[in-house]
């Protein structure tokens, strides 16, 4: 693409870009003025043409994705005095259960984001004080572009067991890969909030001497009528500190949402949970109205036996089941 | 066949549309016609509800003191067409707290007319069972320059008050009449001397009804009505209302052509209903259930008369109207300590409604007379809600957010009078569309039969085939008369338990889905008689008995038992006194599929008079009686719930015209 060509679809995404147009308005007093002669401007990033990092209208998608998430500082790391790797999260914080954790890794001559890289693991550790026990968490297999439009976003996963507490708190470090310099970041302690009352998003079982973790995916993004629901199955390693990726064999997730605050009022077509291609595991929860659900577990194994929940408890539920509140 | 109570006093020739037929039967809510049997005993002081009950095939649905729900020929709400001077006008409360005569004040009427079954007043829709219309009192043009009326009442069983005060301005370019009304009342005690908690009620109602004539043909009128209930209690229900509040105007535009008018209206009205439990004890789960309907629309109405002298006279009326309305109620409810939850119950759904009315009186010689009337509707509908359309598409995942619906009527009516009787005969066929509780309607309970109400946007509309008669005979002191009709129903919609479905509130039984039956009937029949036995005592009797069945040919709910009315009646000069007798048979025809229970027989003794004076050309009246003489305690089968009816009820009111 000549510069030309790069300057016109510049000029094109002005109709978009309120970045872009502030730009614009300041380096210019006629709003008015040719397409042409106009730029886009991204805080901190010069657009130079270098074939590793963004063209300017992919910069400026990233750009504006990461508006809407927030970046976790102490996550951040320097590698060779030339590269940056950023991490954000939704709220620059974790909490228990699924967070998703999403990186960009920059160039340092011209602040761009850099089309290809890779964060093979994520390693969260904790370290349980009084017992002087460590362990991990589940965690996504890497990291991967998730959307077409600003590739230079890689997204992961950690789905967290438990919260920072007197008991114990949490380190994290990534190994990375950008441009051919591979490492590991430091060990960094994060904190891990406790969610919310009404909210809870992983849960454990064991089958024989395995324990498996059910990571339910951003609860919070349902609303009152049909959802999409998406899981994880997570199986904890040994030696406990190695990440705890997903579960090699399948499952089948029976599901019976609850509002228990509504004598256990429930919705009708709810469709369970099975394994995808991707390894997740889908199906759909349909939502009467909004408030405190419990979606009561029975957990299946390829041979259909129960392996997982399924028992009644005195309100003749499931006692295994996530709870969320929207 | 036409019914009327009228309610106001004098005839307004120039403001009524000749739209008038023969056989009508009104309620006068004020008139000088003492013997005029169509008004309610209390006079001026008696609510809509009072009035709305002298109509002979209104029965009237009780929730609590206030606020009935008009049924007729034992249809409710959604088979009717309620109009207040043709103007349409929607409940805000998804529970029918408010049926929207509750919306206005005798003292804002003139007359009720009821128009039974499918033969409907031009600006009704889906009236299968009938069409009410409410007429606003309007003085008119060049009558008494000044009247001032004054009433008061008092029941003592409820302690009752009720105060109006109206005024009417007349000359002849312009006319006024404004007023104010207020009722207060407290619990009322059951048969037994019971305090019925919850039983409690406040009003106000505001009014003006304005006229201008800005040429000898040309007439501009106006209408502004604000109506406020509060504290209204609903001892059948979980809920009471903190706040009922209609707001209804309208503008109107006559012209007077030579052997013909042409009115065209346009108006507006919101309701505002909000439910209210924080006065009940044990209430599980603390809720807010606000409604809100808004309703703006137009009608024009052409009305003359072709003919005449040697041929058969036409007096036709034809009706544009066009109208939107919106309904939106939520629920929160708050579990305590827990999250609130939150659900759109009726999901703010719109509706465009268009329609052609014709109607012809054919006067074919003096005793022939044919009555023709249709109306052809077309109605879109859209669920302008998210929340609320993607809640209801759980249960039903291929609707859309957007309905159309086309629906119709016509009817016919002949009438034959030979010697001392009269006949007439009619039919009809019509249609309705499903209302919004009914396709939109989420998780609405009905307290009725403890169930959840899921509506259900693939109704098909629901249609009836309509035949009446009625026979008037009399001779010498004696009067009989007999009539019937019945409505054969195509696609009747009722609820119907899904046992797929949980039920959402706590208690209840389960979910009914609304669905469309094959078929179902109704039936109605009743009997009138009449003596006069000499020169100041007259007797008059009647005997109604109706029939409703679903496509199973079991019982459909809510209809009346054998139910009959004796009445004594002693005149003489300005004077007149009464001894009533009424009651039900025992319902051995109730609903039990329906979730309806059985309703014991019943007979009560009400006892009333009148008196009317004139000192200084000021007329006064003074009406007082017992209801329920021997304090028996009881309840109809159109109580909910069989809420006990009241006990012994003295009252007095007074009327007083300057």
């Amino acid at each position: 693409m000549d510069l030309k060509q790069s300057i016109m679809n510049i000029g094109k995404y002005l109709k978009f870009g309120a970045v872009a147009l502030f730009g614009a308005v300041l380096s210019s007093c006629n709003s008015n003025d040719d397409l042409g002669k106009q730029e886009i401007e991204i805080p901190g990033i010069t657009i130079d043409g270098d074939i590793d990092c963004c063209s300017a209208e992919e910069a400026l998608q990233v750009y504006k994705f990461l508006q809407t998430v927030k970046i976790i500082p102490e996550l951040s790391t320097v590698i060779d005095d030339k590269y940056n790797v950023f991490a954000y999260s939704k709220t620059g914080k974790f909490h228990g259960g699924y967070n998703e954790i999403y990186f960009v890794a920059t160039k340092k001559k011209n602040g761009n984001y850099i089309k290809n890289f890779e964060i093979p693991a994520l390693k969260p550790i904790m370290l349980m004080v009084k017992m002087n026990m460590k362990h991990s968490t589940p965690v996504s297999a890497g990291v991967e572009s998730f959307n077409k439009n600003y590739l230079a976003v890689k997204r992961g996963w950690i789905s967290f067991v438990m919260n920072t507490s007197d008991a114990g708190s949490w380190t994290l470090s990534y190994d990375y890969s950008v441009l051919g310099s591979e490492g590991t970041s430091a060990e960094q302690e994060i904190i891990v909030d406790a969610l919310p009352e009404g909210q809870q998003w992983i849960k454990s079982f064991k089958v024989g001497d395995g324990t498996y973790y059910l990571s339910l995916v951003n609860p919070l993004d349902w609303s009152t009528g049909k959802n999409t629901i998406t899981a994880y199955v997570s199986k904890k390693n040994t030696p406990a500190t190695t990440p705890y990726g997903l579960a090699s064999e399948p499952f089948v997730i029976e599901i019976d949402p609850r509002m228990p605050d509504m004598g256990n009022h429930t919705s009708p077509d709810n469709v369970g949970l099975s394994r995808q291609s991707d390894g997740s595991y889908q199906g759909t929860v349909n939502l009467t109205m909004t408030g405190r659900w419990r979606i009561h577990l029975t957990v299946k194994d390829a041979q259909g036996n129960v392996v997982a929940g399924g028992d009644d408890l005195s309100d003749g539920y499931s006692s295994l089941y996530w709870e969320v509140t929207i | 066949m036409l019914e009327t109570v009228l309610l106001a006093t004098v005839l307004m020739i120039d403001t009524e549309a000749p739209d008038r037929v023969q056989n009508l039967d009104e309620v006068l809510i004020v008139s000088d016609e003492r013997r005029g049997r169509n008004r309610s005993v209390k006079g001026q002081a008696a609510s809509i509800d009072e009035h709305l009950g002298e109509l002979r095939k209104v029965n009237l649905v009780r929730r609590g003191s206030y606020a009935w729900e008009p049924v007729v020929n034992n249809m409710q709400t959604e088979r009717l067409s309620t109009t207040i001077d043709g103007m349409k006008i929607f409940y805000a409360c998804t529970d029918k707290m408010d049926p929207v005569t509750s919306y206005v004040e005798s003292g804002n009427l003139q007359s009720i007319s009821l128009n039974s079954g499918l033969d409907g007043n031009p600006q009704a829709t889906g009236n299968i069972g009938g069409s009410l219309d409410l007429k606003l009192r309007k003085v008119g043009f060049d009558s008494d320059p000044r009247q001032i009326n004054v009433s008061a009442g008092h029941e003592w069983n409820g302690h009752l008050q009720v105060y109006g005060a109206d005024a009417a301005f007349s000359g002849s370019r312009a006319y006024l009449n404004t007023g104010l009304f207020y009722r207060d009342a407290d619990n009322y005690r059951t048969g037994g001397g019971e305090v019925l908690n919850y039983s409690q009620f406040s009003k106000v109602n505001v009014f003006a009804n304005a006229g201008l004539r800005l040429s000898d043909s040309d007439i501009l009128e106006s209408t502004l009505i604000f109506d406020r209930a509060t504290d209204v209690g609903y001892p059948a229900l979980n809920m009471d209302v903190s706040k009922a509040q209609g707001f209804i105007s309208s503008v109107s535009y006559r012209h007077l052509f030579s052997g013909a008018s042409l009115e065209t209206k346009a108006y507006y009205n919101h309701i505002i209903h909000i439910m209210d439990d924080t006065t009940r004890p044990d209430v599980e789960i603390h809720m807010d259930m606000p409604g809100d309907s808004w309703t703006t629309g137009l009608y024009s109405l052409l009305t003359t008369s072709l003919g005449g002298e040697t041929g058969a006279q036409h007096d036709v009326a034809a009706n544009y109207d066009l109208y939107y309305n919106r309904l939106f109620a939520d629920m929160t409810m708050y579990p305590g300590g827990a999250a609130p939850m939150y659900m759109v119950t009726w999901p703010d759904v719109g509706t465009l409604n268009t329609g052609l009315a014709l109607t012809d009186n054919v006067s074919i010689d003096d005793r022939q007379s044919l009555r023709l009337s249709g109306k052809l509707a077309w109605q879109q509908q859209r669920l302008n809600n998210e929340e609320g359309y993607h809640g209801q598409k759980v249960f039903f995942p291929l609707m859309t957010d957007s309905y159309y619906q086309t629906t119709g009527r016509i009817a016919a009516n002949y009438q034959l009078s030979i010697f001392n009787s009269q006949l007439s005969i009619g039919g009809g066929w019509g249609s309705r569309a499903p209302t919004v509780t009914e396709a939109y309607g989420y998780y609405l309970n009905n307290t009725f039969d403890q169930y959840d109400y899921m509506g259900n946007p693939h109704l098909k509309n629901e249609s009836a085939f309509e035949l009446n008669s009625n026979f008037q005979f009399s001779i010498l002191n004696f009067q009989l008369g007999f009539d019937a009709n019945v409505f054969l129903f195509r696609d009747y919609i009722i609820g119907r338990l899904d046992d797929r479905l949980s039920a959402m509130t706590v208690g209840a039984e389960g979910v009914k889905v609304y669905r469309n039956l094959d078929h179902a009937t109704i039936a109605n029949f009743s009997v009138d008689a009449g003596w006069q036995i000499t020169d100041r005592i007259a007797w008059s009797g009647n005997v109604s008995y109706a029939l409703g069945r679903d496509d199973e040919s079991d019982p459909l709910p809510l209809i009346s038992p054998l139910a009959w009315r004796n009445e004594l009646l002693y005149n003489y000069r300005n004077f007149e006194a009464r001894v009533e007798v009424k009651g039900n048979a025992v319902q051995t025809d109730y609903s039990a599929k329906y979730g309806e229970t059985k309703t014991q027989a019943w007979n009560i003794i009400n006892l009333s008079a009148a008196y009317q004076f004139s000192i200084l050309n000021s007329h006064f009246s003074i009406r007082g009686g017992v209801e329920n003489l021997l304090d028996r305690k009881y309840s109809s089968y159109s109580d909910w719930n069989n809420i006990p009816q009241k006990g012994r009820n003295v009252y007095l009111n007074l009327t007083f015209e300057l």
